[in-house]
């Protein structure tokens, strides 16, 4: 059993002193506190639809047939090196580290010759484009 | 909406075991389509098409196996009641191979009676029971005089001098003298290209001229072939190992490959040019949930009958067999059999996917093995061992009993069974 003095500290904390903070302190909405807390280092909210983008990627077995459709007319040495699919491991592995596959994605010129030549189905040229949407979105 | 239309044969799946089993059928003058929505599996074949390992051979002996790949098949079979080619019987399978290394004779060198020993990108051999023209002059038992190993300097994939050093290790076993040189790659691409970038700059006219004369001034005293990264060419129309010989002087080859690889593209590509060749129609289109053989089936904005189909979608890579929570076929809802030790059924393929591996790799996989259990005729059966369809036939990975991805017989399987079910999908032997 909690102490009386406790309890009495915990009543005036949610009844009056947590209402008046929330009368004379506003700082936006949940979600901006949450991004300016987060977005700092890199960790931008999951939503639904990242979730099913990141589902779609992860049927990724890293075999390079997409590349060889990939004419990245103005490639980077990044994607020279890793392939466009470098961008899907950083981002299968953690969300803060797509800001390094930046210059990969930011190279694809979206032609959708890959969607065709994966064999387990990702389609590349949607993910690409949503992860060069989210790594705006996280460098913004 | 137009009605219909009808043809003999629907292949799905466009891998080896889809191609064999169309041009199979094609060749008996059924009229065929084949229908796949992605290259599978076979686009990353290493080049080389074990057929079925030597159970006899030391690991660390490959060319003391003396076991042509048919005996070795036969003893598999004996060995192994699940596998495909004890189900199929192994009888037909050197008419199988002798066939696909016709049809596809633009890459595919025909068969020997014995193995070829073929060098790995990491200085190891493999025996191979049909491979590709590029390996041929490499095969170690073949090479007469010094075999030059030839490296391009500042290329990253591939060390000269760690392939010549592990090969070297053949010659008490009739494998050459090895000798790794380097090359420069003049006015080809960047050092640090990429396998198919490096292929196709070979292509083009002018580039493997030049690169046979680097390769004539740089050549060892005695050297009889040399060896080369697996980039020789995406194109056989390109005759890239013919141009490099008349400059060089000497006969040309390249090593087996690692993904990406450019051998299984190369072999991709042939499989396309040869469905077109014959007149096999390829429609690339999704199947999901389709009816049986007789009944109309919508392939993208068309529809079509089919007397006869044949199921070659692959494993796990080409899609045939999916893990969704458990283990289904989604083309045509048909159940899977996994085995685990000599049991095999269709309960343990309904069990979590996750539930099917075991903790000792060495120790058969029964996820690995999952697929469809066939008769004799290569026609799925149905829970209670019964025919689903008189006129529905499978081939290749899709079929379960054996690790298709690891057991070296994966290709060989493709091709055999593709070859026996496109016959009689075609009606006859």
């Amino acid at each position: 059993m909690a102490s009386p003095g406790a309890l009495v500290y915990l009543a005036w904390r949610a009844l009056v002193a947590h209402p008046l903070k929330r009368l004379f302190r506003q700082r936006g909405s949940g979600l901006d506190r949450f991004r300016a807390a987060y977005v700092s280092e890199g960790l931008v909210p999951t939503r639904l639809d990242d979730r099913a983008v990141a589902q779609a990627a992860s049927a990724c077995i890293a075999c390079g047939l997409c590349e060889t459709g990939c004419e990245l007319a103005r490639a980077t040495p990044a994607v020279r090196a890793l392939g466009l699919h470098a961008a899907f491991r950083l981002y299968a592995r953690s969300f803060a580290d797509l800001p390094l596959a930046a210059d990969a994605l930011e190279a694809c010129a979206g032609c959708t010759g890959c969607d065709a030549l994966c064999p387990t189905r990702v389609p590349i040229s949607s993910v690409v484009a949503h992860l060069r949407a989210a790594s705006r979105r996280g460098a913004g | 909406m137009t009605a219909a239309r009808d043809v003999d044969v629907l292949v799905i799946g466009g891998g080896m075991a889809g191609a064999v089993a169309a041009l199979a059928a094609r060749s008996r003058g059924a009229a065929v389509v084949l229908v796949r929505r992605a290259p599978g599996a076979t686009a990353l074949s290493s080049g080389a098409i074990s057929v079925a390992p030597d159970l006899g051979a030391l690991p660390g002996e490959p060319l003391a196996s003396r076991r042509s790949p048919v005996e070795a098949a036969q003893r598999l079979a004996a060995a192994w009641r699940d596998h495909p080619y004890a189900v199929a019987g192994v009888e037909r399978l050197a008419e199988a191979l002798a066939f696909a290394a016709a049809e596809l004779g633009q890459v595919l060198a025909p068969p020997l009676d014995r193995r070829r020993f073929l060098a790995t990108l990491y200085g190891s051999a493999v025996g191979a029971g049909l491979c590709q023209h590029a390996t041929v002059d490499g095969d170690l038992l073949a090479v007469r005089g010094t075999l030059a190993v030839a490296g391009f300097r500042g290329h990253a994939a591939f060390d000269a001098p760690l392939v010549a050093a592990g090969l070297a290790r053949y010659r008490p076993r009739g494998g050459p003298e090895v000798r790794a040189i380097e090359l420069d790659l003049p006015a080809l691409a960047p050092g640090a290209a990429r396998p198919h970038e490096l292929a196709l700059a070979l292509d083009r006219p002018g580039a493997a001229e030049a690169l046979g004369d680097a390769l004539r001034a740089a050549l060892p005293a005695g050297a009889g072939a040399a060896l080369f990264p697996p980039v020789l060419g995406l194109d056989p129309a390109a005759r890239v190992l013919a141009r490099i010989r008349e400059r060089a002087g000497v006969p040309v080859a390249e090593t087996l490959s690692d993904v990406p690889s450019v051998p299984g593209l190369r072999l991709h590509r042939a499989i396309e040019a040869r469905l077109a060749e014959v007149g096999v129609e390829v429609v690339q289109a999704d199947v999901a949930a389709a009816p049986a053989p007789g009944e109309p089936v919508r392939l993208g904005d068309r529809e079509l009958r089919a007397a006869a189909w044949i199921l070659a979608t692959g494993r796990f890579v080409g899609g045939g067999i999916a893990r969704r929570g458990v283990l289904a076929e989604p083309a045509l809802r048909l159940p899977v059999q996994a085995a685990e030790g000599r049991d095999a059924g269709v309960q343990l393929a309904l069990r979590p996917a996750a539930s099917l591996t075991v903790r000792d790799r060495r120790r058969p996989q029964p996820l690995l093995s999952a697929g469809l259990r066939v008769d004799g005729a290569l026609r799925p059966q149905d829970e209670r061992g019964r025919p689903v369809h008189p006129r529905l036939f499978a081939a290749g990975a899709v079929l379960g009993g054996h690790e298709q991805a690891t057991d070296g017989t994966g290709l060989g399987v493709a091709i055999l069974t593709g070859f026996l079910a496109g016959r009689a999908a075609a009606g006859g032997g």
